[in-house]
């Protein structure tokens, strides 16, 4: 880049500012307009968006919750029943003589009464 | 710096102050104008407190660059939250100036709005700095929070991409 170059573009943005000059809102105005009480309608944006956001966050974390498992499992042990498939080799031919009291007077297996 | 004294300084800066506001909002008017208002407000109530560290053009500039980031922050924020309908504010701009109203125009400065839109932001507000508001490459890097070589990288690349665009255009 030469000077010339460097002369160029200042003239270019001199033409700029001149122009964009001519648009500018006087500085009373818009210390004017700056220093008023804001309308309702702008006060009351940062309370909406306040309390959206809130409400949302409030609601992520309630899906958040409940989607996700805390870890623990009910079970309902009462009307658990599970057998395993060998079971059939516990059963033992007159094993229900070993589950109940022997009763006097009633035969045993080799055909004795007690 | 008391804001009583603050005012009659920055009515002095005001039509620098509105130029700079102007790049920062891609040359929206009405973005920049709110930029404005924000950035005095913020000087005026203290918010923004002037400690003469470095020179008072300086720092509003910074000021302002400041305040056109957050509502440019505050737009994309907007945009992507579902709350358009809570809340519609004005729309700030990313900064690159609108090429649907600078091809309305056909005039040198809409040429160079046009090329300043092509360039990295950056480079275009290192370049409005320099040139548009006769800042020397130190300020520009102290009103863009950059170091003094990275400003300098700017201005010469920008400068040079400028110059091929503006070729381009003619």
């Amino acid at each position: 880049m030469s000077e010339h170059d460097d002369v160029e573009l200042k003239a270019r943005f001199g033409a700029l500012r001149k122009e964009a000059a001519a648009g500018a809102p006087s500085f009373q105005a818009m210390l004017a307009a700056a220093q008023s009480p804001r309308p309702a309608g702008q006060r009351h944006r940062r309370l909406r968006l306040a309390a959206a956001i809130a409400v949302m966050t409030a609601l992520a974390v309630l899906v958040a919750r409940r989607g996700r498992p805390d870890g623990r499992v009910a079970i309902d042990l009462a009307s658990v029943r599970w057998r395993a498939p060998t079971d059939f080799l516990l059963q033992l031919p007159g094993d229900e003589l070993l589950r109940s009291m022997p009763r006097l007077g009633r035969p045993t297996l080799d055909g004795r009464t007690l | 710096m008391a804001p009583a004294d603050l005012a009659p300084e920055l009515e002095r800066l005001h039509p620098a102050a509105f130029g700079w506001a102007l790049c920062c909002c891609g040359w929206d008017q009405t973005a920049a104008e709110d930029v404005l208002q924000a950035s005095y407000l913020k000087l005026l109530d203290g918010r923004a407190r002037f400690d003469g560290r470095s020179s008072l053009r300086t720092f509003v500039f910074g000021v302002i660059a400041r305040t056109a980031r957050e509502a440019r922050r505050r737009t994309a924020l907007r945009r992507w939250l579902p709350l358009a309908a809570l809340v519609r504010g004005s729309e700030v701009a990313d900064g690159r100036p609108d090429p649907a109203a600078a091809l309305a125009r056909d005039d040198e400065a809409a040429r160079l709005l046009r090329a300043l839109g092509r360039l990295p932001a950056r480079q275009r507000q290192v370049l409005h700095l320099v040139f548009y508001e006769d800042l020397t490459i130190a300020e520009a890097a102290a009103v863009a929070s950059i170091s003094v070589g990275t400003a300098r990288t700017h201005y010469e690349r920008g400068k040079a991409a400028l110059k091929k665009l503006l070729e381009g255009e003619k």
